[in-house]
């Protein structure tokens, strides 16, 4: 094909990729999935196992969030909803209907895909159309809404105890699928496997979705909403593409979830928690990054899991002192003033504020980074 | 005349309820119904004068109420505890047990936002995005900061005797802090109402609410009535916070988020910007949850999204949306 | 072709060398101008050429990242807007900026800044050159014709005992007739005060105007005394198409 015949999306993708293998950043992507695909067969430990699952999830979690708040700039509090939606649909696909089999764990996927799309389209519709910022309010309402459902309706979804369905076939406790490399192969294993590649997949289709025509046009959208409108963009409807892509996204993730933890409560999977920590996530890694996910994530879950210890520490250093007590307990807080702060002075996250300065001490030889500068200085105009 | 119809119309619903029960129930459940949209008129007054002058949605509106509830709570505990103003059978000293409550709750939660709007809100200002990223980090700390010096369990809150109970009118039974909630609801309108169309200060909030860039080039500094009026929305929040926790007879360091939930349901029924749009928004909330809860009381929680799913696909600005 | 020095009469604004950016854009790259005392100056351009830009610099409304902005003679670049109008400016917006909500005669007190008592006394005076708006004080100025919602734009910018009137465009989307109302109008408070006006009608802007000054992709181009530009074709035809 004549180069000067490529349309501009083609020629930025065609520019990304001469310069895609200079640069650091894909060979850190691959470590990471090595790593995490090398966990079980290093560390024998259920904990570690636990944990590197969870990151995966999260990690592909935030980055789902990412496209909608930092692709498209529009804030959500509806995510950790979607997210729930997909785990009750499989928990309940598998706990609801007999003996768990393979078609259960599909349709279950699929019933939530297509409910998280619905209510996404129709959120969308309702709000977007109005003003961006009735999003932020009307996600919030729709979340709140969701998780008393989830409690109330006790005989569908098992009120605050929620339910505890059991995997078919490869997946299940039981499974043994004798030794392979030394490693005895288990159900938990396979599911570990299973829910990397699920991930992975997820990770490649989020990066086309950003990089295609769609996700420049909501990047210009982002950036200038007034220009784009002007331009002759219904700019709500690609809103609306987006974050309902970004709700599925999150669906498949929620149903990864339960195969892993076998267990959805409204708390775990609905609750306000969910959303703040998907929220501290992406601050920490960088909005705008998709990839930022993996440090946040990996971050905020591994300090969860180390600070139970941190508080016993500090329960007997400070045994005397009630306020001590709390203040050591209330870790939250201190997340807190780290998300603040993160914004305020690393609005681009770990991730951007590191590629910044890798950009400052070597210019590179192609301008106009794929990333516009900062999604957070995209003027808002009503 | 436009701005009648929405309250014309919104009356002759809330007889509607009258055709399915009989009128003391119906008296009960609407003072009830009233008490409640005036608490939660309380929190969406602030809210919706802060976005309407500011273009701010300000997400630490609840942890506010939630200060102003704790402030409130540790006072009331305190006086009954040193000189038993709650459970004395005095009517002078449960109101002054109430007014000392308030009183500190709205100076607290006053400092509060102002040190919120100077330091957090002010440096983002025109950024939505930016505003509420960064809001909801001051809800998280803010509302920590309760679990730390109050701890984080429910607690009793201290009820004075004379707001205990009910009256017995005529057969009806009314239960006697709604009423007070009710009369304070009515009062803090009219004052809103009078001090925008009355003083100086409220000409010149109103002008900006429509254009706050004008309001600039008319030469005033804009910056310093956003001060106030977030001031002022810090100090109605409070207020609601004491009453809905007297209401409520509890306090948790969580009940500003579920508030400010409401009030964002309320704001959008009502339109962003817009007093008088809040009350209404309030009272038809409350109304309607009370009606719901009786006649059908599964679907008293979907009923609230379920109007304003409604009022957003008939009226996208809401009752009295200025369409900003 | 750069701009030539500016006349040396006693100017009650001077701008120079002006520099604005709208986001990444640049706008304005490289405006001067001087508004004598008593005079109107009209600022005269092609849409997009940076006349409404420059208002909203010199009034504060957007900060100028090189050049200076003097007032009586006294540096107001950088000063917020109502520092700015504080010194005795008045601003009538494009689109008229007034607050439809609001009761026309809340407009007007809205405007009148509280250590000038005597703009209540100037009422009188803007309701003689303003008779509608004395008779529909009391009614919501968004109920308003576009001709009377202009006029009270423009008498709210004269409430105060400002020195210096910035006008940008007060005959957009008005009827002709109505235009000629606001340039008897506008002629009969030249005496008062000040005037810096963008207008694009060409035939309000030279019975108004005294001097011009050409504004062409965000600089100055020409300027000098609105009786040669009548008369000068060519300029009129490069840089306005009239």
């Amino acid at each position: 094909m004549n180069g000067d015949r490529l349309t501009p999306v083609q020629l930025a993708r065609q520019a990304e990729r001469g310069r895609r293998f200079r640069q650091p950043a894909p060979y850190l992507r691959l470590a990471c999935l090595v790593l995490a695909a090398l966990v079980p067969l290093v560390v024998p430990s259920f904990q570690v196992l636990d944990l590197a699952a969870k990151i995966a999830i999260f990690a592909a979690l935030v980055a789902s969030y990412d496209v909608v708040l930092g692709y498209t700039g529009i804030v959500s509090f509806g995510h950790a909803m979607f997210f729930g939606f997909g785990a009750y649909a499989v928990a309940l696909s598998l706990g609801k209907f007999g003996a768990p089999t393979y078609a259960h764990l599909a349709a279950g996927f699929l019933a939530g895909v297509a409910l998280s799309a619905t209510i996404a389209v129709l959120i969308g519709a309702f709000s977007l159309r109005v003003k961006a910022i009735f999003f932020a309010m009307i996600t919030l309402a729709f979340a709140e809404f969701a998780l008393i459902l989830a409690v109330q309706l006790t005989h569908i979804t098992g009120g605050e105890d929620g339910l505890s369905p059991k995997l078919p076939g490869i997946f299940a406790v039981s499974y043994e699928g004798g030794r392979l490399l030394g490693i005895p192969v288990t159900g938990r294993l396979v599911t570990y496997y299973f829910i990397l590649a699920i991930c992975l997949a997820l990770f490649l289709v989020m990066a086309r979705f950003i990089h295609s025509p769609l996700g420049r046009t909501l990047q210009a959208i982002r950036d200038n909403e007034l220009r784009a409108e002007a331009l002759g963009f219904r700019t709500f409807v690609f809103q609306i593409a987006s974050s309902s892509f970004g709700s599925v996204v999150a669906t498949v993730l929620g149903g990864c979830y339960v195969m892993w933890v076998r267990y959805a409560n409204p708390e775990s999977v609905l609750g306000i928690h969910v959303m703040l920590d998907l929220l501290l996530m992406v601050i920490i890694g960088g909005i705008g990054t998709l990839y930022g996910g993996i440090i946040g994530a990996t971050f905020l879950l591994t300090a969860q899991t180390l600070l139970p210890h941190l508080r016993t520490v500090a329960a007997s250093v400070f045994a005397g002192s009630m306020i001590m007590q709390r203040m050591t307990e209330r870790w939250l807080l201190y997340f807190g003033i780290l998300f603040i702060l993160m914004v305020f002075f690393f609005p681009k996250g770990v991730i951007g504020t590191v590629r910044d300065a890798l950009a400052r001490r070597a210019p590179s030889p192609v301008s106009s980074p794929p990333h516009p500068a900062s999604p957070l200085r995209g003027e808002e105009k009503r | 005349m436009r701005r009648a119809a929405p309250i014309l119309a919104t009356a002759a619903l809330f007889l509607l309820p009258l055709a399915f029960m009989d009128a003391r129930t119906y008296v009960t459940l609407t003072v009830a119904g009233l008490a409640m949209g005036m608490l939660i008129f309380l929190v969406a007054a602030g809210l919706t004068l802060i976005f309407g002058l500011m273009d701010v949605l300000n997400f630490a509106h609840g942890a506010l109420f939630s200060w102003g509830a704790y402030v409130g709570f540790s006072v009331a505990l305190l006086l009954n505890q040193r000189w038993g103003w709650a459970a004395a059978p005095s009517v002078p000293l449960n109101v002054l047990l109430l007014a000392a409550s308030i009183l500190a709750a709205m100076v607290v939660a006053v400092g509060l936002g102002i040190l919120l709007e100077r330091v957090i809100v002010r440096p983002v200002y025109g950024r939505h995005m930016f505003q509420i990223l960064i809001t909801l980090g001051a809800t998280i700390v803010i509302e920590e900061l309760i679990r730390m010096i109050w701890g984080p369990n429910d607690q009793v809150m201290p009820v004075p005797l004379t707001f205990q109970g009910s009256w017995d009118v005529a057969d009806v039974i009314v239960l006697r802090f709604p009423v007070v909630a009710i009369v304070l609801g009515v009062l803090v309108y009219l004052g809103i109402t009078l001090l925008l169309t009355r003083t100086r200060v409220g000409l010149i909030v109103r002008a900006g609410v429509e254009n706050g860039e004008m309001i600039q080039v008319l030469g005033h500094n804009i910056y310093r009535y956003f001060t106030r009026v977030f001031a002022a929305g810090s100090a109605l929040a409070a207020l609601g916070g004491v009453m809905w926790a007297m209401f409520s007879q509890s306090v948790r360091p969580a009940m500003g988020g579920e508030q400010l939930i409401f009030a964002f349901i309320v704001v959008i029924i009502g339109g962003l910007g817009s007093v008088t749009g809040s009350l209404l928004g309030a009272l038809i909330v409350g109304l309607s949850y009370n009606y719901v809860a009786f006649l059908v009381p599964k679907a008293a929680i979907g009923i609230n999204m379920a109007i304003m799913v409604l009022i957003l696909l008939l009226r996208p600005t809401g009752l009295f949306g200025a369409g900003k | 072709m750069p701009p030539e020095p500016p006349p040396a009469a006693p100017a009650l604004l001077e701008v120079e060398d002006l520099h604005t950016y709208i986001g990444q854009h640049h706008i304005l790259q490289g405006v001067s101008l001087r508004a004598r005392r008593d005079a109107v100056t009209v600022i005269l351009g092609r849409n997009g050429a940076g006349k409404t830009t420059t208002m909203r610099t010199i009034v504060g409304l957007l900060r100028p990242r090189a050049g200076a902005i003097r007032f009586e003679g006294r540096p107001i670049h950088g000063l917020p807007p109502y520092e700015i109008v504080r010194l005795g400016i008045g601003f009538v917006p494009e689109g008229q900026g007034i607050f439809a909500t609001l009761t026309v005669d809340e407009n007007l007190r809205v405007a009148m800044l509280d250590e000038n008592p005597e703009s209540r006394d100037r009422l009188p005076r803007i309701f003689a050159l303003f008779p509608a708006l004395e008779r529909f004080r009391q009614a919501r100025a968004g109920t308003l014709s576009g001709g009377q919602k202009q006029m009270l734009s423009i008498a709210r910018a004269f409430v105060n005992p400002n020195r210096l009137l910035l006008i940008d465009e007060p005959s957009k989307g008005l009827a002709p007739i109505i235009v000629e109302h606001l340039v008897a109008a506008l002629q009969e408070m030249k005496s008062q005060v000040t005037v810096l006006l963008v207008e694009q009608n060409f035939a309000m802007a030279s019975a108004l105007g005294d001097d011009f000054y050409l504004l062409d992709d965000g600089r100055t181009v020409h300027h000098g005394r609105m009786v040669d530009l009548v008369h000068d074709h060519a300029l009129k035809k490069r840089y306005l198409g009239v």
